[in-house]
């Protein structure tokens, strides 16, 4: 890549972003993640983590993304290099900073659930902890104008696509079964790449983010009594792919780009503290009230299994008509990379299956593609554990030869198979 | 000459070195089932599950806001609204797979 030393690029929680967007007709021929052959030492750690083989080995032992229409964009790769070698080729982070200033443009940012689990990280809060107040608070000091929530349209979601479900399942709906989830668009890609014959079986619901998008410059602009043609919309997600599926042309059902621009969780924290703002020290604040009330159905989105969980919530209370009172569903939880259950609902039995990472999702749908598949729903997630561990996530402690423990350091130089969870 | 010394200095540096890099691989591993139970993964996971038995409402059928906007825009799920607005269509991304095949690039899912 020649131009490589020429872009201007910044370091957001030690991920290099090149400060670049995409052509919108280029969006499906832009690499959004790849490897810098200067910094690759040739160890093979983004092989193991890559769910579609996009990223191999050349002639000079460096590894490369071989093509932009390979790789679903998840970053695991990236999240995993030892040596820091992968980097985003898309970052929003200039084009918001302008938009951000410029008095033309209603600044609103529209949240994923995962995002509150590890914001706090880089300003030293515990894994996981939740920092939603202190996140609306930050949002509205960089200078958006609305800070709405992508978990209400997580629950919308539940509806949408639960309502789908039933549909299907009573042969109302004449689409096939199993039905798969449309939240990760890391998956959704996969599908229309390595399995256009399923392309039914996806639920037609967009993604949360999809939803909020086209809402957020119709029902949120007709609620704040503000022009849509004004509001540039920010999805802030744990994640890469997002920033393809912000830019899928079809995104435009608002009358309007839905979706102006993607940044993740990293972005976001550099973004604060570039502008010098003391997060720890804010107060907690509430989502703005046209679009912020949430669920812990929609919270759990952020896990795999989440929204199998949210759904069978859903489809129990819709098909029994009575009323759910332990709205746990363990079976769905935990870290297993295929989870399977059976559900009674009033005599109706639904079977699902919920599935994180590509190499168990390629199992479960090569026994679709045969006819053999049992289930009903299908969760697919394509980052391990879901999007709370996902690509645009803060990078875990370890990761990096340099502060990874003595095993690690020694597989990653032997070549075996080696994460700083598991050496 | 009596002996003073139970080992001769090689002897010494050679169990010194031992015992220590002994002491290091075990420190390690120590270490790494220390990490384990404070796994990074699972302590994420774990923080999601822990906030959703904390909201208030759990199920998305009874959040306000959704029967709010049911009853003023949307009217039903899967409305003509809702497929307009929040429903999709997607595309068939396998020609592009066939043309790196066809150009001699290895690709397989």
């Amino acid at each position: 890549m020649p131009e490589q030393g020429l872009r201007e690029t910044v370091e957001a929680e030690g991920v290099r972003c090149a400060l670049a967007v995409p052509e919108p007709a280029m969006y499906d021929k832009t690499f959004f993640v790849q490897v810098d052959e200067a910094k690759c030492q040739e160890c093979g750690t983004c092989e193991q983590f890559c769910g579609t083989k996009a990223v191999r080995k050349t002639d000079s032992g460096k590894r490369r993304i071989v093509d932009p229409a390979v790789c679903v964009n998840c970053g695991q790769c990236l999240v995993h290099c030892p040596f820091g070698a992968i980097g985003e080729e898309v970052s929003y982070i200039k084009e918001l900073a302008a938009a951000l200033k410029d008095p033309d443009r209603i600044c609103v940012a529209m949240v994923a659930p995962a995002v509150r689990y590890a914001l706090g990280e880089p300003f030293g809060s515990l894994p996981g902890e939740c920092v939603e107040g202190r996140m609306w608070a930050a949002l509205r000091r960089l200078g958006f104008e609305y800070v709405w929530d992508n978990q209400f349209t997580a629950d919308l979601t539940i509806l949408e696509e639960g309502s789908e479900l039933l549909a299907r399942v009573t042969g109302a709906m004449k689409r096939p079964l199993p039905q798969f989830t449309s939240c990760c668009p890391g998956w959704v890609k996969f599908v229309e790449t390595f399995y256009p014959d399923l392309l039914q079986n996806l639920s037609s619901c967009k993604s949360p983010i999809g939803m909020l998008g086209a809402l957020a410059k119709t029902y949120g602009a007709q609620k704040t009594g503000r022009d849509p043609n004004k509001i540039y919309t920010v999805s802030i997600m744990p994640c890469i792919a997002k920033k393809f599926e912000g830019l899928r042309p079809e995104m435009n059902d608002s009358g309007f780009r839905d979706i102006d621009a993607t940044i993740n969780t990293r972005e976001l924290a550099y973004m604060i503290k570039q502008a010098g703002i003391s997060f720890n020290d804010l107060p907690d604040e509430e989502p703005h009230p046209v679009l912020g009330d949430s669920t812990g159905a929609a919270t759990i989105f952020a896990a795999s299994g989440g929204v199998m969980e949210a759904a069978l919530r859903f489809a129990y209370e819709e098909v029994t008509r009575a009323h759910l009172v332990n709205v746990d569903f363990h079976p769905v939880r935990g870290e297993k990379g295929i989870k399977a259950a059976a559900v009674n609902l009033a005599g109706l039995e639904v079977k699902v299956c919920v599935v994180s990472g590509l190499d168990n999702a390629r199992k479960v749908m090569d026994e679709v593609s045969a006819g053999k598949s049992p289930y009903h729903f299908i969760e697919v997630m394509t980052c391990p554990t879901g999007c709370v561990n996902g690509g645009g996530q803060p990078l875990e402690p370890g990761t990096r030869f340099a502060d990874a423990p003595f095993l690690r350091k020694l597989c990653i130089r032997l070549g075996i198979p080696s994460s700083p969870r598991r050496a | 000459m009596k002996r003073a010394f139970l080992m001769t200095r090689r002897q010494f540096l050679k169990a010194g070195s031992t015992a220590v890099a002994a002491c290091m691989v075990g420190l390690d591993f120590a270490g790494e089932a220390w990490a384990k139970t404070q796994d990074f993964f699972s302590r994420r996971l774990a923080q999601v599950y822990k906030h959703d038995a904390e909201m208030p409402r759990r199920k998305s059928q009874d959040n306000p806001l959704v029967k709010q906007i049911y009853k003023v825009y949307l009217e039903h799920p899967l409305s003509e609204r809702s497929e307009h607005l929040l429903h999709t269509e997607y595309v068939s991304r396998s020609k592009a797979i066939e043309q790196l095949k066809a150009v001699g690039v290895k690709v397989d899912r």
